[in-house]
């Protein structure tokens, strides 16, 4: 009963003929103190002064410390005075647009910068709608099957996008593997099938192969499938991102990262 | 026998100190209790929570840094507005200013820019950590949507600050964000009119972006952090193993 007293959330196990309010009642009248003091603890409980208020207090005194080392060491770049008149070979967009810059190197720039951003926005923010299982909750990875799944998506989008990237590149930027080309000089196809319809299949296409795979090897529950999505989603924008950044020299073309001017910061 | 007063016994009895704090020491659970319900900024938080919410391994601090940072920008940010000026002609030279004459200007700005690109790199990967321990199920669904738009609004604060310091790199990359923006189908020149507000990037171009930098989007932020941390609370706390 004094557990009860603690834990008003909890249902009474056996109300009895007397109703709840008035149970409460009585139990504050015998044991004499107001009910759910906020001090009572559970087992699992802690409270938040000191046991979280500390965690905070350390790690923004940590995170300050950093931040301001990295201030007193590295200044923020600061170029000429912005001149219209001078293009800076290569331009870039900022370090966390450049995933997107790399797409449009491959595509039509309307699916690469908003098309491809967009739908990738609403599907994240749709996740919840599709994954309604309790399961899993708090577990990093839901289990050490989805642990796995992450292991293999985070190799399987390096390879593949490491891999489309260079492909495209030697065959011929922007060309869809040359199949795009191919259908413009022989069956008159036009810019909006070969960079917008053919890429958008040449991108679905590893997609599909990735959930095929995790399927087959995995036999996963559909948490464990958006694990494998997300999971490519994640190192795809930053295997991109890294390739804007770091290996795209004059004319966008591939280059050693210290062969780089700074050009983004 | 009584205790001698000391000086601290005196200020802390003192009717002063008592008009403001008003609880005792925090070392009995009731005074750790009122001191967290008692304060505005630390009544964010419940009084007592699941122990595995104190778990650093579990959060990794992702989204109180990302948090923390948003101040740290605010009050850097209020620093660098008393010296900035948002003109095409004279941005520049107030940025050189900042760096070379103004006491500790350089050091402000540098934690500005500094944390501005840690602010991206954190709230992305507390996303991840969200998704990654499954807590976006029900029901926390609607907090992760206005997640979503919280990385969004964390894009467009970082990307509208880029402009301000009117150099080739701050030029050049929004020259090449707006033309990103600007192929987007249908809309894309309508975009692209409304964020220059002319046909390159100039003064029109440098208010628009600085008006959005430091008082629209912050707000917006803003507005949907108390958002974020009051569903954080009525969704029973963050999540933790059933
Ligand atoms: C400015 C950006 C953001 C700030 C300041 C912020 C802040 C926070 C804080 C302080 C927490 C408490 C737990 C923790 O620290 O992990 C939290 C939890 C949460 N955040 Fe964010 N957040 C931001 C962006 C996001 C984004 C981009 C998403 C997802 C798309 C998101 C989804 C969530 C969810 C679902 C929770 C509850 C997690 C749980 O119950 O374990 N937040 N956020």
């Amino acid at each position: 009963m004094a557990e009860l007293a603690e834990r008003p959330g909890l249902p009474a196990p056996t109300p009895g003929s007397i109703d709840e309010a008035k149970r409460q009642k009585l139990l504050e009248l015998v044991r004499g103190r107001a009910l759910a003091r906020p001090t009572d603890l559970a087992e699992d409980e802690v409270m938040v002064w000191p046991s979280l208020v500390v965690v905070e207090a350390v790690s923004a005194v940590v995170f300050t410390a950093i931040l301001f080392a990295l201030s007193v060491l590295v200044n923020g770049p600061l170029l000429d005075r912005a001149n219209p008149n001078q293009t800076p070979n290569p331009s870039k967009a900022p370090w966390y647009f450049l995933n997107l810059q790399e797409l449009l190197l491959h595509m039509d720039a309307g699916l690469a910068g908003v098309i491809v951003p967009t739908v990738a926005l609403v599907a994240i923010a749709a996740i919840p709608y599709f994954d309604r299982s309790p399961l899993g909750v708090g577990i990093l990875g839901t289990s050490s099957k989805g642990r796995r799944i992450i292991a293999f998506a985070t190799v399987y989008s390096i390879v593949v996008v490491v891999g489309m990237i260079l492909v495209d590149e030697k065959i011929g930027r922007g060309t869809q593997f040359g199949i795009g080309s191919y259908m413009m000089d022989h069956w008159g196809a036009t810019e909006f099938m070969t960079g917008v319809i053919l890429s958008t299949i040449i991108m679905l296409i590893p997609i599909f192969i990735l959930v095929g795979i995790v399927k087959a090897i995995f036999r996963p529950t559909r948490r464990e499938i958006i694990i494998a999505l997300f999971t490519g989603f994640f190192v795809t924008y930053w295997v991109l991102t890294m390739f804007g950044t770091s290996f795209r020299g004059h004319g966008q073309d591939l280059t050693w990262p210290w062969n780089l001017p700074l050009t983004h910061g | 026998m009584r205790r001698e007063q000391t000086l601290a016994d005196r200020i802390t009895g003192s009717a002063l100190w008592r008009s403001f704090v008003r609880h005792g020491y925090p070392d009995t659970q009731r005074n750790q209790a009122l001191i967290i319900a008692s304060n505005v900024f630390l009544h964010i938080h419940p009084v007592k929570i699941k122990r595995y919410a104190t778990k650093v391994t579990y959060t990794f601090c992702l989204g109180g840094l990302s948090f923390f940072m948003f101040l740290v920008l605010t009050m850097t940010g209020i620093l660098l507005m008393f010296y900035y000026i948002p003109s095409s002609t004279q941005a520049y030279q107030s940025m050189l200013d900042i760096q070379s004459s103004v006491t500790f200007g350089q050091l402000m700005r540098n934690m500005h820019r500094w944390a501005a690109q840690g602010m991206v790199i954190s709230v992305f990967l507390h996303m991840a950590r969200v998704f990654y321990t499954g807590s976006y199920k029900p029901p926390r669904e609607f907090n992760w949507v206005v997640g979503v738009l919280l990385l969004v609004v964390t894009f467009l604060l970082s990307f509208s600050g880029y402009l301000l310091p009117w150099d080739q790199l701050a030029y050049w990359a929004i020259t090449v964000g707006t033309n990103i923006g600007g192929a987007a189908p249908i809309i894309g020149p309508q975009v692209n009119k409304i964020l220059l507000g002319d046909f390159q990037i100039a003064q029109s171009t440098l208010i628009r972006f600085y008006t959005l930098h430091v008082i629209f989007l912050p707000l917006a932020a803003a507005f949907l952090m108390a958002v974020h941390f009051w569903r954080i609370r009525k969704d029973g706390g963050i999540s933790g193993p059933l």
